[in-house]
C-alpha cells in the first residue's frame, strides 16, 4: 500500500470517537491510520474506564517513576495502546452546553462513532437523530454486544463474555473434552473493531458517490458468528453437535502443538498435504509412504513420534529445519519473544514512541502499512483533555475568553474528576 | 452496505481462509467475486464437515459458508496463467494469498500487473507478508496464532496451547485484507490508479493482542488461564451450561450482590476488588455454589435485566433466538446440490434486502468468463 505520498484514503475526514474500552477505540485508531482526524470525547466525570479500571500501571511494581493517579489515568497501556494518534476533547456530555458543543463539532465532522451501552446516546440526546439533525449526511456507527435491537441490546457484554454468546465458545475446546474453552482474551473486541472499520469504509464509499449519511449497527456477537458461519451452515444441514477437535484440523494431518525442550515452550506443525509429510516423515523416523487418510488414523501414534522428536529440541530450532523442507510450522511466541521476533521488527510492526508523561512506550503501527511501506508511528495516545482549545478554538472558531468561561463552569475540563486511589 | 461495491468485479485465487474471507466480505458487500480455483477444486471444498457426512465438492460447509456469493471458474496456472492474466483484465481487484515467488514467474505479481491494468487493486495476504527473513515460510491458521501470539494465551494452564474452533486468525486476516483493499478503492476512486496491500497474518495477531501492551512496556506477564481469568471475571458452570460473570468494576459487584443474595460475600473479605483479588479462590468457590443451581435460561432473563452475566449460546440457539430473527443475521437460501441452509449473510447488520447467492459449482462459470478456454480438464 504506497501511501508514503500522504494520500491517504479518509484524509480530510473528521471523525467524533465517543467510545469505550477496547472495541470501539481500535476502530477509530484505525480510522486515523486510515487518515481521518479522530477527536476522542470523554467526559471529567465519565471518562473512558481504561484509564483507570484496569490500572495496569499500578501493578508495574518495578516502574522507575512513581505516578499521580491523575497521571496514570494518561498513561495507562491499555488506552495509550489504542487511542494513539486522537486529539482529546473533554467535555461534560450531561451539561447542555457540553451537548451543545458536542453537537458543534458533529456538524464539522463526517464520522461518528460510539460503543457505549445501547441506550446511553439516546439519554444524553447524542444519538444518530440528534446528530442527522445539525450533520444531515453524517456516518454514525455504534459498536455493542449484541446489536441495537431488542430483546438482547440491553444485555450488558464486553469482549470476553459476549464469545460465550456467539456460539464460538461452545465449539472450542481440546479434543473430545466435554468442557468448553475459551480464548484467552476478550477476542470480540478486534474482531468487532475490524469489522466496524470496513463497515465504515463501505458507507464512506457510498457518501463519496450519492452523498447519503448512514446509521450503522456492528454488533460483536454477530461479528464472531460470521467468523465460524460454518457451523452455523453445517448445522442447519445436519443437525448434529460435533466433537470438540482441539488442535486438530478437519483436512490437514497431522496437525497439533508440540512440547519442545524448553519450560511451556511448544511448536505448531500442520502438515498440508503428502510432500510435506514425507519431509517430516523422514526427519522424525516415520513412514513417509503414509496417506493423509492413514495418518488421520494414525493421528496418536504420529503425535507421540513427532513429540519425541521436538521435546529433544528448541522451538526455533524445530522451526527453522522444518521450514527448510517447507513443513508448515511455528514457534508458539510469547509476548516478551514477539518483542523481539526478527519478522515483525522488519515489518515494523511494534515501534517506539515518546509519550510526554509515560516517556518511551511500544506502539502497534498502522497494520496497513508495514513491510516496505512502513512508517514511523506519529502521536501518541493524547493526554485528557489535551485538545480542548484546539477543538473549540481551531474547528469552532471561539473566542478565547468563552473556553476560559467553559473552563471555569467546568463545562469542558483537562483532568478526570475522581481518579481511583 | 450490500450493494457499496456492486460496480466492482473481484478476482479471488486463493487456497486459504484468508484470502477466501477477504474475497467473501466483497460478495456480502455487492461486489462481483470470480473464484478462481484449481481444476480438483478449492482447498475449502474437501474440508469437512459435508451434509450427511458425505465428501461432496460442493457440499462442505466451509465452502458454502466462505464462498457464498461467489462465482466460481477452473484455471490451471501452471498451464495456463494466460487465461488468469485475461480475466484480470477485466477486474477491479485481485485478492490472493499465492506467494510473490509463486506468482511472479506467471506475470502475476503486482509490478507486472500494475503496468498491465494500472486500475487493478491487488491484496495479498501471507503467513509472513512479502519482506523479512520468515517472508518465504509456509503457514496454515494455526502457525499463524502460534506466531503472532494468540496460541500461547489460549487454553489451560496445565495443558499445551490451544486453538481456537474454526479458522480464527485466517478470519483475523481476511476481515482486515478486506477493510485494506476497502481503504485502497477509496484510494482508487479519487486518482483512478491502483494500489497494492501485502498483509502478514502474523502481524494481524500479533496487532490483535489485548495485553501485548501492557506486556512490552510494563513487563507485565500473561499466559494461559482457562476459563477464568479472576472470581469476577469468568466462566461458572450453571445447571444446564455456562454463564460468564462480569463483576471486575464496583458497580458491577453491587449488580452481582444485588442478585446472588448470599450474605457470605458481604463479607469484609470481598469489600474491595483489591480484597475479591486477594481471596479470590473462596469467593470463585461461592460464587460457583449459586451460578450451579440456575439453568442457562433463567441466567439469560437476568442478563437481559442488565445483571453482568452471559450465557453460553449455541449455534443452533442462536439460529432460533428472537434477537437474530429480527436482526436477519441468518437466512435459508439452497444451493442446487446442497439444499436449503441458514447462511450468515455479513458480519455487519445486513439492513438491506439483497440475499447472496449460494457457493457456486465447481467451474460453473467457466463458460461465461473464459469462453472456449473452459479450464476444466477432463
Amino acid at each position: 500500500m504506497d501511501w508514503r505520498s500522504g494520500r491517504l484514503p479518509l484524509k480530510g475526514l473528521r471523525v467524533i470517537d465517543w467510545s469505550v474500552y477496547w472495541a470501539g477505540p481500535y476502530l477509530g485508531m484505525m480510522l486515523h491510520d486510515l487518515g481521518a482526524e479522530v477527536i476522542k470525547i470523554e467526559s471529567p466525570s465519565n471518562w473512558d474506564p481504561m484509564r483507570t479500571v484496569i490500572d495496569v500501571n499500578k501493578y508495574a511494581g518495578a516502574s522507575a517513576k512513581p505516578l499521580t493517579a491523575q497521571e496514570r489515568s494518561n498513561t495507562n497501556q491499555h488506552y495509550n495502546e489504542w487511542n494513539r494518534g486522537k486529539r482529546s476533547f473533554a467535555v461534560e456530555l450531561k451539561e447542555p452546553r457540553g451537548r451543545e458543543l458536542l453537537l458543534k463539532l458533529a456538524a464539522h465532522s463526517q464520522i461518528v462513532i460510539e460503543n457505549h451501552r445501547p441506550g446511553a446516546k439516546e439519554k444524553l440526546r447524542i444519538g444518530y437523530d440528534d446528530v442527522r439533525a445539525v450533520r444531515p449526511d453524517v456516518i454514525y456507527l455504534s459498536l455493542s454486544g449484541f446489536g441495537q435491537t431488542p430483546p438482547e441490546r440491553d444485555a450488558m457484554a464486553l469482549g470476553a463474555p459476549v464469545e460465550l454468546a456467539s456460539g464460538l465458545f461452545s465449539l472450542n475446546g481440546y479434543r473430545d473434552s466435554a468442557t468448553p474453552a475459551k480464548t484467552g482474551f476478550s477476542y470480540g473486541d478486534p474482531v468487532g473493531a475490524l469489522t466496524a472499520v470496513s463497515a465504515v469504509l463501505l458507507a464512506v464509499r457510498s457518501w463519496r458517490k450519492a452523498g447519503q449519511g448512514r446509521n450503522i449497527d456492528v454488533s460483536m456477537r454477530d461479528a464472531l458468528a460470521f467468523g465460524i458461519g460454518a457451523a452455523f451452515t453445517d448445522w442447519s444441514l445436519n443437525g448434529t453437535d460435533r466433537p470438540r477437535r482441539g488442535n486438530r484440523h478437519p483436512s490437514f494431518a497431522p496437525q497439533g502443538v508440540y512440547r519442545t525442550k524448553g519450560a511451556d515452550e511448544w511448536v505448531a506443525i500442520s502438515v498440508c498435504d503428502d510432500n510435506e509429510w514425507r519431509q517430516l516423515a523422514g526427519l522424525i523416523g516415520a513412514d513417509g509412504a503414509m496417506t493423509t487418510e492413514q495418518r488421520r488414523l494414525a493421528h496418536d501414534e504420529l503425535d507421540a513420534l513427532i513429540e519425541a522428536w521436538t521435546s529433544q529440541r528448541a522451538a526455533r530450532e524445530i522451526e527453522s529445519t522444518l521450514q527448510a523442507v517447507g513443513v508448515p510450522c511455528a514457534a508458539v511466541l510469547d509476548y516478551p519473544q514477539l518483542a523481539v521476533d526478527p519478522q515483525l521488527a522488519a515489518r515494523g510492526a511494534f515501534q517506539k514512541i515518546e509519550h510526554p508523561v509515560f516517556g518511551t512506550e511500544v506502539r502497534s503501527s498502522n497494520q496497513w502499512q508495514r513491510g516496505d511501506d512502513a512508517q514511523p508511528v506519529g502521536m501518541p495516545a493524547p493526554c485528557f483533555g489535551a485538545d480542548n482549545r484546539y477543538v473549540l478554538g481551531e474547528i469552532l472558531g471561539m473566542p478565547q475568553d468563552e473556553i476560559e468561561a467553559l473552563e471555569r463552569d467546568g463545562v469542558i475540563g483537562s483532568a478526570i474528576l475522581a481518579p481511583a486511589e | 452496505m450490500n450493494d457499496t461495491l456492486a460496480d466492482l468485479r473481484v478476482v479471488e485465487l486463493s487456497r486459504t481462509a484468508a484470502a477466501a474471507f477477504a474475497g467473501r466480505l466483497c460478495a456480502s458487500a455487492g461486489a462481483e467475486v470470480v473464484l478462481v480455483e484449481p481444476p480438483d477444486g478449492h482447498p475449502l471444498r474437501r474440508e469437512g464437515p459435508f451434509l450427511r457426512d458425505e465428501p461432496n465438492v460442493e457440499t462442505s460447509a466451509a465452502h458454502l459458508h466462505i464462498n457464498a456469493g461467489k462465482r466460481s471458474v477452473i484455471i490451471d496456472i501452471d498451464t495456463d496463467a494466460e487465461a488468469l492474466r485475461t480475466l484480470l483484465n477485466s477486474a477491479d481487484v485481485f485478492v490472493t494469498d499465492l506467494y510473490a515467488h509463486v506468482l511472479d514467474p506467471f506475470g502475476l505479481g503486482w509490478a507486472a500487473l500494475h503496468k498491465r491494468r494500472p486500475s487493478l487493486v491487488m491484496t495479498r495476504v501471507t503467513p509472513f507478508g512479502d519482506n523479512g527473513p520468515f517472508a518465504p515460510y509456509a503457514g496454515t491458521n494455526i502457525t499463524g496464532l502460534a506466531s503472532g501470539g494468540q496460541l500461547k494465551i489460549t487454553g489451560d494452564p496445565d495443558k499445551p496451547p490451544l486453538s481456537n474452533f474454526g479458522a480464527q486468525a485466517e478470519y483475523q486476516a481476511g476481515l482486515s485484507a478486506f477493510a485494506g483493499t476497502v481503504a485502497n478503492l477509496l484510494l482508487r476512486d479519487e486518482t483512478g490508479e491502483g494500489e497494492y496491500l501485502d498483509l502478514s497474518m502474523q502481524d494481524v495477531i500479533a496487532t490483535n493482542l489485548e495485553h501485548r501492551s501492557p506486556a512490552l512496556n510494563l513487563g507485565l506477564e500473561a499466559n494461559r488461564v482457562g476459563l477464568t481469568v479472576s472470581a469476577t471475571y469468568g466462566v461458572y458452570a450453571c445447571a444446564d451450561g455456562w454463564v460468564y460473570v462480569t463483576a471486575f468494576a464496583p458497580a458491577l459487584w453491587g449488580r452481582l450482590l444485588s442478585v446472588i443474595e448470599m450474605p457470605e460475600l458481604r463479607d469484609g473479605r470481598f469489600s474491595t476488588q483489591s480484597a475479591r483479588l486477594e481471596n479470590n479462590d473462596e469467593l470463585q468457590a461461592l460464587i460457583a455454589t449459586w451460578t450451579i443451581t440456575k439453568s442457562s435460561a433463567e441466567l439469560h432473563g437476568l442478563a437481559l435485566r442488565g445483571y453482568p452475566l452471559t450465557v453460553m449460546t449455541t449455534p443452533a440457539m442462536l439460529l432460533e433466538s428472537e434477537q437474530w430473527r429480527t436482526r436477519h443475521v441468518a437466512r435459508r437460501i439452497t444451493h442446487p446440490v446442497g439444499g436449503a441452509y441458514d447462511l450468515i449473510g455479513a458480519p455487519w447488520l445486513d439492513d438491506d434486502t439483497v440475499t447472496l447467492a449460494p457457493a457456486p459449482r465447481l467451474g460453473e462459470a467457466n463458460e461465461e468468463l473464459l469462453g472456449t478456454r473452459t479450464g476444466a480438464r477432463a
